[in-house]
Protein backbone atom coordinates (compact mmCIF):
# COMPACT_ATOMS: atom_id res chain seq x y z
CA UNK A 1 0.00 0.00 0.00
CA UNK A 2 2.70 2.52 1.04
CA UNK A 3 6.01 1.81 -0.62
CA UNK A 4 9.29 3.60 -0.01
CA UNK A 5 12.11 2.72 -2.32
CA UNK A 6 15.69 3.95 -1.83
CA UNK A 7 14.63 7.25 -0.29
CA UNK A 8 17.42 9.73 0.43
CA UNK A 9 16.82 13.12 1.97
CA UNK A 10 19.44 15.81 2.51
CA UNK A 11 19.22 19.12 4.34
CA UNK A 12 20.24 22.31 2.53
CA UNK A 13 23.66 22.09 4.22
CA UNK A 14 24.09 18.71 2.45
CA UNK A 15 23.80 16.70 5.69
CA UNK A 16 22.12 13.43 4.83
CA UNK A 17 19.03 12.92 6.99
CA UNK A 18 17.94 9.68 5.35
CA UNK A 19 20.05 7.40 3.20
CA UNK A 20 18.69 4.78 0.80
CA UNK A 21 15.79 3.84 3.00
CA UNK A 22 13.24 1.31 1.78
CA UNK A 23 10.25 -0.41 3.31
CA UNK A 24 6.70 -1.36 2.46
CA UNK A 25 3.70 -0.79 4.61
CA UNK A 26 0.66 -3.04 4.20
CA UNK A 27 -2.95 -2.23 5.01
CA UNK A 28 -3.58 -2.33 8.74
CA UNK A 29 0.10 -2.25 9.69
CA UNK A 30 0.97 -0.27 12.78
CA UNK A 31 4.62 0.59 12.51
CA UNK A 32 6.74 2.06 15.27
CA UNK A 33 9.57 4.11 13.82
CA UNK A 34 12.13 4.25 16.56
CA UNK A 35 15.57 5.71 16.80
CA UNK A 36 17.66 8.12 18.85
CA UNK A 37 17.44 11.91 18.40
CA UNK A 38 18.61 12.84 14.92
CA UNK A 39 18.10 9.33 13.55
CA UNK A 40 15.85 10.72 10.81
CA UNK A 41 12.37 9.81 12.08
CA UNK A 42 10.76 13.23 11.59
CA UNK A 43 12.61 13.81 8.32
CA UNK A 44 11.25 10.53 7.01
CA UNK A 45 7.67 11.46 7.94
CA UNK A 46 8.06 14.86 6.25
CA UNK A 47 9.60 13.27 3.16
CA UNK A 48 6.69 10.84 2.80
CA UNK A 49 4.23 13.75 2.45
CA UNK A 50 6.56 15.83 0.29
CA UNK A 51 7.34 18.56 2.80
CA UNK A 52 10.99 17.55 2.51
CA UNK A 53 11.78 16.72 -1.07
CA UNK A 54 13.60 13.39 -1.40
CA UNK A 55 16.88 13.79 -3.30
CA UNK A 56 16.23 10.38 -4.81
CA UNK A 57 13.94 7.40 -4.43
CA UNK A 58 10.25 6.72 -4.81
CA UNK A 59 7.35 7.21 -2.42
CA UNK A 60 4.21 5.47 -3.60
CA UNK A 61 0.82 5.13 -1.96
CA UNK A 62 -2.03 3.13 -3.54
CA UNK A 63 -0.19 3.29 -6.85
CA UNK A 64 0.25 7.08 -6.76
CA UNK A 65 3.86 8.19 -6.93
CA UNK A 66 4.87 11.30 -5.00
CA UNK A 67 5.78 14.20 -7.25
CA UNK A 68 4.86 17.88 -7.53
CA UNK A 69 1.61 17.10 -9.36
CA UNK A 70 0.42 14.41 -6.97
CA UNK A 71 1.56 15.94 -3.70
CA UNK A 72 -1.93 17.14 -2.75
CA UNK A 73 -3.43 13.75 -3.54
CA UNK A 74 -0.78 12.08 -1.38
CA UNK A 75 -1.47 14.50 1.49
CA UNK A 76 -5.15 13.62 1.24
CA UNK A 77 -4.28 9.95 1.74
CA UNK A 78 -1.75 10.45 4.53
CA UNK A 79 -2.52 12.45 7.66
CA UNK A 80 0.36 13.77 9.75
CA UNK A 81 0.04 14.56 13.45
CA UNK A 82 2.95 16.77 14.44
CA UNK A 83 4.99 16.48 17.62
CA UNK A 84 3.81 19.79 19.04
CA UNK A 85 0.02 20.16 18.79
CA UNK A 86 0.44 23.95 18.98
CA UNK A 87 1.92 23.81 15.48
CA UNK A 88 -1.20 22.10 14.23
CA UNK A 89 -3.88 24.16 15.97
CA UNK A 90 -3.77 27.66 14.51
CA UNK A 91 -7.41 28.58 13.94
CA UNK A 92 -9.57 30.50 16.44
CA UNK A 93 -11.77 27.51 17.26
CA UNK A 94 -11.17 23.76 17.31
CA UNK A 95 -14.07 23.41 14.86
CA UNK A 96 -12.23 25.60 12.33
CA UNK A 97 -9.03 23.69 12.86
CA UNK A 98 -10.74 20.38 12.14
CA UNK A 99 -12.56 21.86 9.16
CA UNK A 100 -9.38 23.45 7.74
CA UNK A 101 -8.16 20.39 5.82
CA UNK A 102 -11.64 19.47 4.56
CA UNK A 103 -12.13 22.99 3.24
CA UNK A 104 -8.81 22.88 1.41
CA UNK A 105 -9.83 19.61 -0.20
CA UNK A 106 -13.00 21.27 -1.50
CA UNK A 107 -15.69 19.55 0.59
CA UNK A 108 -19.04 21.27 1.00
CA UNK A 109 -19.90 22.95 4.32
CA UNK A 110 -22.61 20.35 4.92
CA UNK A 111 -20.15 17.47 4.58
CA UNK A 112 -17.54 19.35 6.65
CA UNK A 113 -19.98 19.91 9.52
CA UNK A 114 -20.91 16.22 9.52
CA UNK A 115 -17.28 15.10 9.39
CA UNK A 116 -16.24 17.41 12.22
CA UNK A 117 -19.09 16.13 14.39
CA UNK A 118 -18.27 12.51 13.58
CA UNK A 119 -14.55 12.99 14.31
CA UNK A 120 -15.21 14.77 17.59
CA UNK A 121 -17.55 11.95 18.62
CA UNK A 122 -15.09 9.28 17.63
CA UNK A 123 -12.42 10.78 19.88
CA UNK A 124 -14.88 11.72 22.66
CA UNK A 125 -14.01 15.40 22.48
CA UNK A 126 -17.31 16.89 21.31
CA UNK A 127 -17.13 19.37 24.19
CA UNK A 128 -14.08 20.99 22.59
CA UNK A 129 -15.91 21.94 19.38
CA UNK A 130 -16.23 25.64 20.09
CA UNK A 131 -13.19 26.06 22.32
CA UNK A 132 -9.98 27.85 21.50
CA UNK A 133 -6.81 25.75 21.47
CA UNK A 134 -5.24 28.32 23.79
CA UNK A 135 -7.45 27.10 26.61
CA UNK A 136 -6.89 23.36 26.27
CA UNK A 137 -4.74 20.99 28.30
CA UNK A 138 -1.88 19.06 26.68
CA UNK A 139 -4.00 15.92 26.36
CA UNK A 140 -6.95 17.78 24.87
CA UNK A 141 -4.67 19.54 22.40
CA UNK A 142 -3.23 16.20 21.32
CA UNK A 143 -6.69 14.73 20.71
CA UNK A 144 -7.77 17.87 18.84
CA UNK A 145 -4.64 17.65 16.67
CA UNK A 146 -5.50 14.05 15.82
CA UNK A 147 -9.06 15.13 15.00
CA UNK A 148 -7.77 17.73 12.51
CA UNK A 149 -6.21 14.90 10.55
CA UNK A 150 -8.91 12.24 11.02
CA UNK A 151 -11.57 14.53 9.55
CA UNK A 152 -9.75 14.36 6.21
CA UNK A 153 -10.37 10.58 6.25
CA UNK A 154 -6.85 9.54 5.29
CA UNK A 155 -5.95 5.90 4.82
CA UNK A 156 -2.59 6.25 6.57
CA UNK A 157 -1.90 8.14 9.78
CA UNK A 158 1.58 9.29 10.77
CA UNK A 159 2.38 10.47 14.28
CA UNK A 160 5.52 12.26 15.38
CA UNK A 161 6.23 11.62 19.06
CA UNK A 162 2.53 11.39 20.00
CA UNK A 163 3.19 10.88 23.71
CA UNK A 164 5.33 14.02 24.06
CA UNK A 165 3.86 16.55 26.54
CA UNK A 166 1.35 14.03 27.92
CA UNK A 167 0.79 12.96 31.52
CA UNK A 168 0.18 9.23 32.22
CA UNK A 169 -3.60 9.60 32.13
CA UNK A 170 -3.63 11.50 28.85
CA UNK A 171 -1.11 8.99 27.49
CA UNK A 172 -3.46 6.15 28.39
CA UNK A 173 -6.39 7.91 26.71
CA UNK A 174 -4.25 8.36 23.61
CA UNK A 175 -3.21 4.70 23.55
CA UNK A 176 -6.84 3.56 23.78
CA UNK A 177 -7.86 6.03 21.07
CA UNK A 178 -5.10 4.88 18.72
CA UNK A 179 -5.99 1.24 19.28
CA UNK A 180 -9.55 2.02 18.20
CA UNK A 181 -8.46 3.65 14.94
CA UNK A 182 -8.53 1.13 12.09
CA UNK A 183 -6.08 3.15 9.97
CA UNK A 184 -2.62 2.06 8.92
CA UNK A 185 -0.22 3.92 11.21
CA UNK A 186 3.39 5.01 11.30
CA UNK A 187 4.38 6.22 14.74
CA UNK A 188 7.74 7.89 15.30
CA UNK A 189 8.47 7.58 18.99
CA UNK A 190 11.00 7.16 21.77
CA UNK A 191 8.37 5.70 24.04
CA UNK A 192 9.10 1.98 23.86
CA UNK A 193 6.26 0.73 26.02
CA UNK A 194 3.83 2.87 24.03
CA UNK A 195 5.22 1.40 20.79
CA UNK A 196 4.92 -2.11 22.18
CA UNK A 197 1.29 -1.55 23.11
CA UNK A 198 0.08 0.15 19.94
CA UNK A 199 2.23 -1.27 17.14
CA UNK A 200 2.69 -4.67 15.54
CA UNK A 201 5.90 -3.93 13.70
CA UNK A 202 9.07 -1.98 14.50
CA UNK A 203 11.54 -0.24 12.24
CA UNK A 204 14.70 0.88 13.98
CA UNK A 205 16.56 3.83 12.45
CA UNK A 206 20.12 4.93 13.00
CA UNK A 207 21.78 7.79 11.13
CA UNK A 208 19.04 7.79 8.53
CA UNK A 209 19.30 4.07 7.74
CA UNK A 210 17.13 1.11 8.71
CA UNK A 211 19.02 -1.01 11.23
CA UNK A 212 16.34 -3.62 11.61
CA UNK A 213 12.69 -4.21 10.74
CA UNK A 214 10.61 -6.77 12.57
CA UNK A 215 8.11 -7.66 15.23
CA UNK A 216 7.65 -5.65 18.44
CA UNK A 217 9.72 -8.22 20.30
CA UNK A 218 12.69 -6.29 18.91
CA UNK A 219 11.96 -3.66 21.52
CA UNK A 220 13.19 -6.15 24.14
CA UNK A 221 16.49 -6.73 22.35
CA UNK A 222 19.02 -4.97 24.54
CA UNK A 223 21.88 -5.25 22.06
CA UNK A 224 20.05 -3.68 19.12
CA UNK A 225 18.47 -0.97 21.23
CA UNK A 226 21.71 0.06 22.90
CA UNK A 227 23.51 0.02 19.58
CA UNK A 228 20.97 2.59 18.33
CA UNK A 229 21.18 4.79 21.41
CA UNK A 230 17.93 3.48 22.86
CA UNK A 231 16.86 1.52 25.90
CA UNK A 232 15.24 -1.89 25.56
CA UNK A 233 12.06 -2.68 27.46
CA UNK A 234 12.99 -4.59 30.57
CA UNK A 235 10.90 -7.64 31.33
CA UNK A 236 9.94 -7.62 34.98
CA UNK B 1 -0.14 35.89 28.55
CA UNK B 2 -2.44 33.25 27.15
CA UNK B 3 -5.32 35.57 27.97
CA UNK B 4 -3.62 38.36 26.02
CA UNK B 5 -3.28 36.11 23.00
CA UNK B 6 -6.84 34.98 23.51
CA UNK B 7 -7.90 38.64 23.52
CA UNK B 8 -6.03 39.14 20.29
CA UNK B 9 -8.16 36.55 18.56
CA UNK B 10 -11.38 37.33 20.46
CA UNK B 11 -12.64 39.46 17.60
CA UNK B 12 -12.29 36.63 15.12
CA UNK B 13 -14.10 34.30 17.48
CA UNK B 14 -17.15 36.54 17.12
CA UNK B 15 -17.19 35.66 13.44
CA UNK B 16 -18.75 32.30 14.28
CA UNK B 17 -22.09 34.01 15.06
CA UNK B 18 -25.32 33.43 13.22
CA UNK B 19 -26.91 36.84 12.68
CA UNK B 20 -28.10 38.15 9.33
CA UNK B 21 -24.78 39.99 8.88
CA UNK B 22 -22.77 36.84 9.62
CA UNK B 23 -24.82 34.96 7.04
CA UNK B 24 -24.02 37.43 4.23
CA UNK B 25 -21.64 36.13 1.58
CA UNK B 26 -18.03 36.97 2.57
CA UNK B 27 -17.30 38.35 -0.89
CA UNK B 28 -20.16 40.84 -0.54
CA UNK B 29 -18.93 41.95 2.88
CA UNK B 30 -15.37 42.33 1.61
CA UNK B 31 -16.39 44.31 -1.47
CA UNK B 32 -18.74 46.66 0.37
CA UNK B 33 -16.05 47.31 3.00
CA UNK B 34 -13.41 48.08 0.37
CA UNK B 35 -15.85 50.33 -1.50
CA UNK B 36 -16.76 52.06 1.76
CA UNK B 37 -13.09 52.79 2.49
CA UNK B 38 -12.46 54.09 -1.03
CA UNK B 39 -15.46 56.43 -0.83
CA UNK B 40 -14.55 57.71 2.66
CA UNK B 41 -10.94 58.34 1.67
CA UNK B 42 -12.04 60.20 -1.48
CA UNK B 43 -13.44 63.15 0.52
CA UNK B 44 -11.21 66.20 0.86
CA UNK B 45 -9.64 67.16 4.16
CA UNK B 46 -12.21 69.79 5.13
CA UNK B 47 -15.28 67.62 4.45
CA UNK B 48 -15.85 66.61 8.06
CA UNK B 49 -19.61 67.25 7.94
CA UNK B 50 -20.03 65.32 4.71
CA UNK B 51 -18.55 62.21 6.37
CA UNK B 52 -21.04 62.10 9.24
CA UNK B 53 -23.75 60.14 7.37
CA UNK B 54 -21.23 57.34 6.72
CA UNK B 55 -21.30 56.39 10.36
CA UNK B 56 -24.46 54.45 9.48
CA UNK B 57 -22.45 51.58 7.96
CA UNK B 58 -20.28 50.42 10.88
CA UNK B 59 -22.96 51.32 13.44
CA UNK B 60 -25.74 49.44 11.68
CA UNK B 61 -23.57 46.40 11.06
CA UNK B 62 -22.39 46.36 14.67
CA UNK B 63 -25.99 46.52 15.90
CA UNK B 64 -27.24 43.85 13.51
CA UNK B 65 -24.33 41.50 14.19
CA UNK B 66 -24.51 42.06 17.96
CA UNK B 67 -20.83 42.99 18.01
CA UNK B 68 -19.87 44.82 21.23
CA UNK B 69 -18.86 48.39 20.36
CA UNK B 70 -16.42 48.60 23.26
CA UNK B 71 -14.40 45.70 21.91
CA UNK B 72 -13.98 47.39 18.53
CA UNK B 73 -13.32 50.76 20.12
CA UNK B 74 -10.44 49.29 22.15
CA UNK B 75 -8.85 48.06 18.95
CA UNK B 76 -9.46 51.39 17.24
CA UNK B 77 -7.44 53.05 20.01
CA UNK B 78 -4.39 51.12 18.78
CA UNK B 79 -4.66 52.94 15.44
CA UNK B 80 -5.32 56.31 17.10
CA UNK B 81 -1.70 57.43 17.72
CA UNK B 82 -0.89 56.97 14.01
CA UNK B 83 -3.65 59.30 12.84
CA UNK B 84 -2.93 61.74 15.68
CA UNK B 85 0.64 62.06 14.47
CA UNK B 86 -0.51 62.33 10.86
CA UNK B 87 -2.97 65.11 11.65
CA UNK B 88 -1.29 67.13 14.38
CA UNK B 89 0.79 69.18 11.91
CA UNK B 90 -2.44 70.49 10.33
CA UNK B 91 -3.38 72.23 13.58
CA UNK B 92 0.02 73.89 13.81
CA UNK B 93 0.43 75.03 10.21
CA UNK B 94 -3.12 75.64 8.99
CA UNK B 95 -4.34 78.41 11.27
CA UNK B 96 -6.72 80.26 8.96
CA UNK B 97 -10.09 80.69 10.60
CA UNK B 98 -12.80 78.48 9.17
CA UNK B 99 -15.72 79.45 11.41
CA UNK B 100 -16.48 80.42 14.99
CA UNK B 101 -18.54 78.64 17.60
CA UNK B 102 -19.60 81.36 20.01
CA UNK B 103 -16.35 83.10 20.75
CA UNK B 104 -14.15 80.11 19.85
CA UNK B 105 -12.39 80.36 16.51
CA UNK B 106 -12.10 77.06 14.70
CA UNK B 107 -9.22 76.96 12.21
CA UNK B 108 -9.08 74.95 9.00
CA UNK B 109 -6.28 72.99 10.69
CA UNK B 110 -8.64 71.76 13.38
CA UNK B 111 -11.26 70.89 10.77
CA UNK B 112 -8.76 68.87 8.70
CA UNK B 113 -7.38 67.22 11.86
CA UNK B 114 -10.91 66.19 12.86
CA UNK B 115 -11.55 64.90 9.34
CA UNK B 116 -8.43 62.70 9.44
CA UNK B 117 -9.45 61.39 12.83
CA UNK B 118 -13.00 60.67 11.71
CA UNK B 119 -11.90 59.07 8.43
CA UNK B 120 -9.58 56.79 10.39
CA UNK B 121 -12.39 55.91 12.78
CA UNK B 122 -14.74 55.02 9.92
CA UNK B 123 -12.19 52.98 7.97
CA UNK B 124 -10.78 51.10 10.96
CA UNK B 125 -14.27 50.37 12.29
CA UNK B 126 -15.40 49.09 8.89
CA UNK B 127 -12.45 46.68 8.78
CA UNK B 128 -12.95 45.58 12.38
CA UNK B 129 -16.63 44.92 11.75
CA UNK B 130 -15.68 42.88 8.68
CA UNK B 131 -13.27 40.75 10.73
CA UNK B 132 -15.78 40.28 13.53
CA UNK B 133 -18.51 39.02 11.21
CA UNK B 134 -16.44 37.03 8.70
CA UNK B 135 -13.96 34.22 9.47
CA UNK B 136 -10.47 35.17 8.31
CA UNK B 137 -10.24 32.06 6.15
CA UNK B 138 -13.32 33.20 4.21
CA UNK B 139 -11.92 36.71 3.80
CA UNK B 140 -8.70 35.34 2.34
CA UNK B 141 -10.60 32.94 0.07
CA UNK B 142 -12.61 35.92 -1.21
CA UNK B 143 -9.37 37.85 -1.74
CA UNK B 144 -8.01 34.95 -3.75
CA UNK B 145 -11.21 34.82 -5.79
CA UNK B 146 -10.77 38.52 -6.54
CA UNK B 147 -7.35 37.59 -7.97
CA UNK B 148 -5.45 39.68 -5.47
CA UNK B 149 -1.69 38.98 -5.56
CA UNK B 150 -0.83 35.75 -3.71
CA UNK B 151 2.11 37.34 -1.97
CA UNK B 152 -0.16 40.00 -0.47
CA UNK B 153 -2.69 37.40 0.73
CA UNK B 154 -0.09 35.08 2.25
CA UNK B 155 1.57 38.01 4.01
CA UNK B 156 -1.79 39.10 5.37
CA UNK B 157 -2.76 35.60 6.51
CA UNK B 158 0.61 34.66 7.97
CA UNK B 159 1.11 37.97 9.78
CA UNK B 160 -2.25 37.56 11.43
CA UNK B 161 -1.62 33.94 12.39
CA UNK B 162 1.95 34.51 13.59
CA UNK B 163 1.26 37.44 15.90
CA UNK B 164 0.14 34.91 18.51
CA UNK B 165 3.11 32.65 17.76
CA UNK B 166 5.47 35.60 18.19
CA UNK B 167 3.85 36.55 21.51
CA UNK B 168 4.11 32.98 22.80
CA UNK B 169 7.77 32.65 21.82
CA UNK B 170 8.61 36.06 23.30
CA UNK B 171 6.83 35.17 26.53
CA UNK B 172 8.54 31.80 27.03
CA UNK B 173 11.93 33.40 26.25
CA UNK B 174 11.22 36.22 28.66
CA UNK B 175 10.29 33.78 31.44
CA UNK B 176 13.49 31.78 30.84
CA UNK B 177 15.49 35.04 30.86
CA UNK B 178 13.94 36.49 33.99
CA UNK B 179 14.39 33.22 35.93
CA UNK B 180 18.12 33.49 35.36
CA UNK B 181 18.46 37.23 35.98
CA UNK B 182 17.70 37.91 39.63
CA UNK B 183 16.77 41.40 40.86
CA UNK B 184 16.35 42.73 37.36
CA UNK B 185 13.21 43.98 35.72
CA UNK B 186 12.79 43.68 31.99
CA UNK B 187 15.56 42.84 29.58
CA UNK B 188 18.98 44.49 29.89
CA UNK B 189 19.93 46.62 26.90
CA UNK B 190 23.09 44.58 26.35
CA UNK B 191 21.00 41.39 26.05
CA UNK B 192 18.36 42.95 23.86
CA UNK B 193 20.18 42.29 20.56
CA UNK B 194 20.59 38.58 21.10
CA UNK B 195 17.10 38.32 22.63
CA UNK B 196 15.42 39.88 19.60
CA UNK B 197 17.66 37.93 17.23
CA UNK B 198 16.82 34.65 18.94
CA UNK B 199 13.15 35.57 18.98
CA UNK B 200 13.23 36.16 15.24
CA UNK B 201 14.96 32.85 14.56
CA UNK B 202 12.66 30.91 16.87
CA UNK B 203 9.55 32.52 15.42
CA UNK B 204 10.82 31.76 11.93
CA UNK B 205 11.34 28.14 12.90
CA UNK B 206 7.92 27.87 14.52
CA UNK B 207 6.24 29.62 11.60
CA UNK B 208 7.85 27.08 9.30
CA UNK B 209 6.41 24.21 11.34
CA UNK B 210 2.93 25.76 11.35
CA UNK B 211 3.14 26.26 7.58
CA UNK B 212 4.19 22.61 7.15
CA UNK B 213 1.17 21.54 9.20
CA UNK B 214 -1.03 23.67 6.94
CA UNK B 215 0.47 22.16 3.79
CA UNK B 216 -0.07 18.65 5.16
CA UNK B 217 -3.75 19.45 5.34
CA UNK B 218 -3.99 20.51 1.73
CA UNK B 219 -3.18 24.22 2.01
CA UNK B 220 -1.77 25.38 -1.29
CA UNK B 221 -1.46 28.97 -2.39
CA UNK B 222 -1.99 28.32 -6.05
CA UNK B 223 -5.13 26.24 -5.69
CA UNK B 224 -8.36 27.89 -4.78
CA UNK B 225 -10.50 26.04 -2.21
CA UNK B 226 -13.90 25.28 -3.69
CA UNK B 227 -16.88 26.85 -2.01
CA UNK B 228 -20.47 25.77 -2.13
CA UNK B 229 -21.71 29.18 -1.02
CA UNK B 230 -23.71 30.94 -3.67
CA UNK B 231 -24.74 34.59 -3.70
CA UNK B 232 -28.29 34.90 -2.44
CA UNK B 233 -30.93 37.52 -3.15
CA UNK B 234 -30.21 39.04 0.27
CA UNK B 235 -26.54 39.45 -0.67
CA UNK B 236 -27.47 41.35 -3.83
CA UNK B 237 -29.93 43.56 -1.94
CA UNK B 238 -27.38 44.34 0.78
CA UNK B 239 -24.67 45.11 -1.77
CA UNK B 240 -26.91 47.30 -3.93
CA UNK B 241 -28.38 49.17 -0.98
CA UNK B 242 -25.11 49.97 0.76
CA UNK B 243 -23.38 50.96 -2.47
CA UNK B 244 -26.33 53.17 -3.41
CA UNK B 245 -26.17 54.91 -0.03
CA UNK B 246 -22.39 55.39 -0.24
CA UNK B 247 -22.78 57.00 -3.67
CA UNK B 248 -25.77 59.08 -2.61
CA UNK B 249 -23.87 60.46 0.40
CA UNK B 250 -20.87 61.08 -1.84
CA UNK B 251 -22.65 63.07 -4.54
CA UNK B 252 -25.49 64.62 -2.56
CA UNK B 253 -24.70 66.93 0.33
CA UNK B 254 -27.08 65.34 2.82
CA UNK B 255 -26.32 67.92 5.52
CA UNK B 256 -27.19 70.83 3.21
CA UNK B 257 -30.31 68.97 2.08
CA UNK B 258 -31.44 68.52 5.68
CA UNK B 259 -30.69 72.16 6.43
CA UNK B 260 -32.76 73.19 3.42
CA UNK B 261 -35.65 70.96 4.45
CA UNK B 262 -35.52 72.20 8.01
CA UNK B 263 -35.27 75.81 6.74
CA UNK B 264 -38.32 75.22 4.55
CA UNK B 265 -40.25 73.86 7.52
CA UNK B 266 -39.41 76.96 9.58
Amino acid sequence: MLKLQNISVSYPDKTEAIANLSFTLNDGDNIALIGANGAGKTSLLLAIVGILEPAKGIVEIDGIQLNKKTVNEIRKCIGVVFQNPDDQLFMPLIYDDIAFGCRNFGLTEEVITARVAQTLNQLNISHLRNRSSLKLSGGEKRMAAIATVLAMEPSVLMFDEPTAFLDPKARRVLIEALKQLPHTKIIATHDMTFAAEVCNRVIVLKDGCVVTDGAVTLLHDKKIMENCGLEAIVNL
Amino acid sequence: MKNKIQELYALEQLSGGNTCVHRLHPMVKLLTTVFFIVIVVSFDRYAFGRLIPYIFYPTLLMALSETPHSMLLKRFLIALPFCLFAGIANIIFDRVSAFTIGSIVVSYGIVSFSTILFKTYLCVMAVLVLVSVTPLSEITISMRRLRMPYIFIILFEMTYRYIGVLFEEAYSMYIAYSLRSTNRKGIEMRDMGSFVGQLLLRSFDRADRVYNAMKCRGYALNSLPQSDRKLSQGDFVFCALTCFLYMAFRFVNVNALFAEILGGLN
